[in-house]
């Protein structure tokens, strides 16, 4: 069975995989095409000449710095945050023995189950309400609250129910031995998790790491929800997409492409780099 | 993620250590592990306590209230009439939003499995396994933002699709802009989107079923249609469990894509359920109908998942 119709799997396979990327194609042509070359009949896919102007005149319209900057800002703090506070749940969960430890551990799946739509609301207006902070007063009225500080950005995903299961099973096949020995030489826990345990399951981190970075870089609705408060607050998605409502489709399309090029790439570059532990994470979810 | 699925007991945490000392000085290392534990969980208790539970009640508060303003004094609790308004006459909550949500998921769903199963199995067979997932990987690790532009571009009376169809000589659709096809090609797109991670999650299932398996039943004269139906399938089952309930969940929430391609139009066509509340919430600030909206649709979310859950064991049971 597995020789017979090779000639039918890789034509499966190619017609799948042209069907994937061939719309990634069209983006990046259609980034380097003049004026009155997208959108018009016939279709063409090549460009007549590369022109890079639709590149230029992107970073003109879209303050890039700025987008640049919050992107960055807010995926690596979400990033940090998520990898510390995952390892140290999971590090409790996985290797102490404490009343109440089964239901945590039924808490962390329960969050894995509620949808995050559901929180939309609710979060944005605690937000907003949040005592003391954008001239709000103690009861978190007559001000902003933390909706216009770029902590907004990051406040909901700073700890992952997913992260910490994930870390969780991945510490329950640690080696008893080296632990004990480091608690009988005198090791407090916190020295156990930071320089045993933490070494000890880099793999798991790398991985959570990576799919934790790749989803809050490509994060939309909320990062739109907040920055319609306050446009400092835009990520590149954000000021993209908005690039896109404020253009003429028909005339500037390449230009929009162009941006969405710029906002793809670190992602992908970084996708590329690193897919290994990208792929694994998702082979890991759905294995578990 | 799946655990989801089989909510698992954790295992017992291996007791002290043999030379540990018993007694007094015992139970203070156990006073002091459950200290050192709590401390551990602190960050992720307080972010649950505050940004999970804090808001789930404050959603259910809303959803029994009526406030439109942003004065917390101002809540007024009014009960159920906030669902009742969903669901009274004239309302468009429960067709064409709610339908419009349920044919996305199940149009997203029914693609994405088919094509991922038929790509799978066909992977499974070649050279270079890498190089071809990584491809059908691209569009997992790209911004909604993207996928949707390209895409309503690729829609464009002038665009690509129009392009390949008039190159086969057949003449142009309105994908978009007509509300007969508008849902259709927004979940093509969905599907699109989420065929690579599913391939890898059949993926690692295929690769878990034994080869003896499919060579004995090839010994025992069966063709490749038969081990495929009667073999690799019913023994794929967990990962296809898998890939339909999360995508099928996916499904059910989602409207990032759609607020990037369509907005929900042309007209209600493309409306759903998530995306009503969105709009009804930021954009009316009608907060108490959004959050009813909400928790309709979670209990949908919920209904949904159980009756999948519910047919593949039952299934199990009759193979």
């Amino acid at each position: 069975m597995r020789r017979r119709f090779p000639w039918l799997s890789y034509l499966v396979v190619v017609a799948g995989a042209l069907f994937t990327v061939v719309p990634f194609l069209d983006m990046v042509m259609t980034s380097f095409k003049g004026p009155g070359e997208a959108g018009t009949l016939p279709y063409r896919f090549l460009p007549k000449a590369f022109a890079l102007s639709n590149y230029r005149a992107a970073m003109d319209q879209l303050n890039l710095p700025v987008l640049f900057r919050n992107s960055v800002v807010v995926t690596t703090v979400i990033t940090l945050s998520v990898l510390l506070t995952s390892s140290l749940a999971g590090y409790a969960l996985a290797r102490l023995r404490f009343p109440g430890r089964d239901l945590v551990f039924r808490l962390v799946l329960a969050t894995m189950m509620v949808p995050p739509f559901l929180f939309l609301i609710p979060r944005f207006l605690i937000l907003v309400h949040w005592p003391l902070a954008g001239g709000n007063d103690l009861l978190g009225r007559g001000g902003a609250g933390l909706t216009v500080s770029i902590a907004a950005l990051a406040v909901p995903f700073l700890v992952n129910g997913f992260g910490i299961f994930l870390t969780r099973q991945f510490m329950l096949s640690l080696p008893d031995e080296v632990l004990e020995a480091a608690r009988i030489d005198g090791a407090g826990e916190f020295t156990v998790w930071w320089r045993i345990v933490v070494p000890q399951t880099k793999p798991v981190l790398v991985t959570l790491g990576l799919l934790t970075f790749v989803d809050a870089w490509n994060e939309y609705i909320w990062a739109l929800l907040v920055s319609t408060a306050n446009p400092d607050l835009m990520t590149l998605p954000v000021g993209v997409q908005l690039l896109r409502d404020h253009v003429d489709p028909a005339r500037t399309m390449p230009v929009v492409m162009a941006g969405l090029v710029l906002s793809v790439l670190p992602v992908l570059v970084l996708f590329l780099l690193l897919q290994k532990h990208y792929i694994r994470g998702v082979m890991l979810s759905g294995l578990k | 993620m799946v655990n989801v699925l089989t909510p698992q007991t954790p295992e017992r945490a291996p007791g002290p250590p043999p030379g540990a000392p018993a007694g007094h000085g015992r139970r203070r290392g156990r006073h002091r592990e459950t200290v050192a534990a709590y401390l551990f969980l602190a960050p992720a208790l307080l972010f649950f306590a505050v940004f999970l539970l804090l808001p789930l009640g404050f959603a259910l508060l809303l959803s029994l209230s009526h406030w439109t303003g942003f004065d917390l004094g101002a809540i007024e609790p009014v009960g159920p009439d906030n669902f009742a308004a969903l669901f009274a006459g004239g309302s468009t909550f429960l067709v064409p939003v709610l339908t419009n949500t349920l044919l996305f998921a199940l149009g997203t769903v029914a693609l994405a499995l088919t094509g991922s199963v038929t790509v799978a199995t066909c992977v499974d067979r070649l050279r270079f396994q890498g190089l071809w997932r990584t491809l059908y990987f691209l569009p997992i690790v790209t911004t909604v933002v993207a996928v949707g532009n390209v895409w309503k571009y690729i829609y464009e009376p002038g665009g690509l699709a129009n392009g390949v169809l008039n190159a086969l000589g057949l003449g142009s659709v309105a994908f978009l802009q007509d509300p007969d096809t508008a849902l259709p090609s927004v979940v093509v797109v969905q599907a699109w989107a989420s065929l690579g991670s599913a391939i890898l999650v059949l993926t690692a299932g295929l690769k878990s079923i034994p080869a003896s398996y499919h060579e004995a039943a090839a010994l025992d004269g069966a063709g490749p249609g038969t081990v495929f139906w009667r073999i690799t399938l019913p023994l794929l089952r967990p990962s296809l469990l898998f890939v339909c309930v999360t995508q099928f969940l996916t499904g059910l929430q989602s409207f990032a894509l759609i607020t990037v391609m369509t907005r929900g139009g042309p007209g209600d066509a493309t409306d759903v359920a998530a995306l009503e509340m969105y709009r009804r919430a930021f954009e009316y600030g009608d907060w108490g109908t959004a959050s009813a909206a909400a928790f309709v649709l979670f209990a949908v979310v919920l209904v949904v998942t159980l009756a999948q859950l519910w047919v593949f064991r039952r299934a199990g049971e009759d193979a």
